[in-house]
C-alpha cells in the first residue's frame, strides 16, 4: 500500500553542496522560493496603481498588510515597529507556503518539522536577545512571577523557565503537526476514494463518501492553512511584546 | 482518470463558493494524483517511516529556509512594506487634509453666519434707530409747525378780539349817541318840548348806568 506520507518525501531536483553538506535544491526549496516570488509578485502587482480607492487586488494586499500592522501595534505597542518587516515576512511567508501547499502535486515546505522548528528557534533567539539588549539582568525578573507568594517562587521560577524554553518546541509542533495531519488526512481520504472505486462493481459507487469527505477537508485545510498562519504570527508578537514589556 | 482543470475557477462569487469550487477541483486532483502514485508504488518497495524524520534532508531543507526567508525579508522590507505603506500613509494623509478643509470650510461658514447675523441685528438696529430719529424729527417739526400755527392763530385772535373791542366801544359810544338823539326826536315828538342835547345825554348817561 502506497504511505500517506510519501507526499512528504524530500526529492532532490539539482545537487548542490556547500562545504561538505548536502544542500540540494529540491521540492521543499522550490516552494519555498515559489513562495517568496509568488507574494512578492502578488503584493507588487496588486499595488501596481497605487489607488486612493483601493480595487480588489489592492484591497488585498492593503489588508495583509493593515491586518499585521494591527496585530503588532495591538499586541507589541509602538515599540513593535521596527520588527513590522519582519512580522509582516514571516506571516506572508507561511501564509504562502500553507496555500500553495495546498495545490495538487506541489509541496508543503511547512509540513518539515526541521522547517518550522528552526523559524521558531530563530524567533525564540532572537527575542531573548532584544529582550537581553533592551532589560539587561532585569530580564531574569521575566521568570519571577509578581505577586507570587514567597514559598511557591522556587517552583514557579522552574515551572516559567521550562515553559519558556518551551516556546520554540511548542510553536514549531503546533504548525508542523496542523500540516502533517491536515495533507496525510487529505491523502489517506483520496486513497480511500481510489481504492473503493478500483474495487469495482458494487462497491465503486460507494467512494462517493470518501470522496465527499474529501471536498470538506480540502475546504477545512484551506482554513488550517491560514489559521496556522496567523497563530505562528500573533504568537511572535507575544513572545515579542514579553521581551519589550517583560510582564 | 486524467486531472482536468487545475486551476482554481475565478472567485467571482461569493468566496464560500469559490472555496467549494476549489475544494472539488482540489479533491479530484488528490484522488487522480493517489491513483496514480499507488499504481507507481506497486512497483516500489514500502516507505521506511515519516521522512520528516530523516535528518541527511535537514542541512538542505535549512540552508533554503534561511535564503529563501532572507530573500522574503528583503523583498518585504525594501520593496512591498514601503509601496504598501505609502499608499496607505497617503491615503491617510489625504483623508486628514480633507476633513481638515472640511473643518476649515464649516469654520469659514459658521463665522460667515455669525457675520451675517451681527450685520443684520446691527441693520435693524439701525433701521430702528432711523424710524426713531425720522419719527422724533417729524414729531419736533410738527410740534414747531404746531406751535407757529398756535401763535400765529392768538396772535390773529388777540387783533381779532382788538379789533371787537374797538368796534363795540365805537359801537357803543354810537348807541349813547344814537340813544340822545332818539330821546330828543321822542320827546319833541310826545311833548313838543326842545330838549338840550347835552341834558339828552347826561340822562342817557344815568341811565345807562341805571341798566349796567
Amino acid at each position: 500500500m502506497h504511505s500517506p506520507v510519501e507526499q512528504f518525501t524530500i526529492k532532490s531536483l539539482m545537487q548542490l553542496e556547500l562545504f561538505g553538506y548536502d544542500v540540494s535544491f529540491s521540492n521543499s526549496a522550490l516552494f519555498m522560493m515559489l513562495a517568496v516570488i509568488v507574494s512578492t509578485l502578488f503584493l507588487t502587482f496588486a499595488m501596481r496603481g497605487r489607488n486612493m480607492v483601493p480595487g480588489r487586488m489592492q484591497g488585498a494586499a492593503e489588508m495583509m498588510y493593515e491586518f499585521i500592522s494591527d496585530m503588532v501595534s495591538g499586541t507589541v505597542g509602538s515599540e513593535g515597529r521596527p520588527y513590522f518587516p519582519f512580522i509582516f515576512t514571516l506571516f506572508v511567508f507561511l501564509l504562502f507556503g500553507n496555500m500553495l501547499g495546498l495545490i495538487p502535486y506541489s509541496y508543503t515546505f511547512t509540513s518539515q518539522i526541521v522547517v518550522t522548528f528552526v523559524l521558531a528557534l530563530f524567533i525564540f533567539i532572537g527575542v531573548t536577545l532584544i529582550a537581553i539588549f533592551k532589560h539587561g539582568t532585569h530580564f531574569l525578573t521575566f521568570f519571577v512571577p509578581p505577586g507570587a507568594p514567597k514559598v511557591l517562587i522556587p517552583f514557579l521560577i522552574i515551572i516559567e523557565v521550562v515553559s519558556y524554553f518551551v516556546r520554540p518546541v511548542s510553536l514549531s509542533v503546533r504548525l508542523f503537526a496542523n500540516m502533517l495531519a491536515g495533507h496525510t488526512m487529505l491523502k489517506v481520504f483520496a486513497g480511500l476514494a481510489v481504492m473503493i472505486s478500483g474495487a469495482g462493481g458494487v462497491y465503486a459507487p460507494g467512494a462517493i463518501l470518501p470522496f465527499l469527505a474529501l471536498v470538506g477537508l480540502t475546504g477545512l485545510e484551506v482554513l488550517v492553512a491560514a489559521l496556522q498562519a496567523y497563530v505562528f504570527t500573533i504568537l511572535t508578537c507575544m513572545y515579542l511584546n514579553d521581551a519589550i514589556h517583560l510582564h | 482518470m486524467k486531472p482536468s482543470g487545475q486551476t482554481e475557477p475565478r472567485q467571482n462569487k461569493p468566496y464560500l463558493n469559490g472555496l467549494l469550487a476549489g475544494s472539488i477541483v482540489m479533491t479530484v486532483s488528490h484522488v487522480a494524483f493517489s491513483h496514480v502514485a499507488l499504481a507507481a508504488s506497486e512497483k516500489s518497495e514500502g516507505s521506511g517511516g515519516l521522512p520528516q524524520l530523516d535528518f541527511s534532508t535537514w542541512p538542505t531543507q535549512i540552508f533554503w529556509l534561511g535564503v529563501s526567508f532572507l530573500l522574503a525579508y528583503l523583498l518585504m522590507w525594501r520593496l512591498v512594506v514601503p509601496r504598501i505603506g505609502s499608499v496607505l500613509e497617503e491615503r491617510h494623509n489625504r483623508i486628514e487634509d480633507d476633513l481638515r478643509r472640511a473643518r476649515q470650510a464649516s469654520d469659514d461658514a459658521e463665522q460667515a453666519r455669525m457675520a451675517f447675523e451681527a450685520m443684520l441685528a446691527s441693520a435693524r438696529n439701525d433701521a430702528s434707530e432711523t424710524t426713531r430719529k425720522a419719527t422724533e424729527s417729524i414729531r419736533k417739526k410738527m410740534d414747531r409747525k404746531m406751535e407757529t400755527a398756535n401763535a400765529n392763530m392768538a396772535k390773529k385772535m388777540a387783533s381779532a378780539e382788538a379789533d371787537i373791542a374797538t368796534a363795540r366801544q365805537a359801537a357803543l359810544k354810537d348807541v349813547s349817541d344814537i340813544a340822545a338823539s332818539s330821546a330828543i326826536d321822542v320827546v319833541s315828538q310826545l311833548t313838543g318840548l326842545k330838549v338840550n342835547k347835552t341834558d339828552a345825554k347826561k340822562q342817557v348817561k344815568q341811565a345807562e348806568k341805571a341798566i349796567a
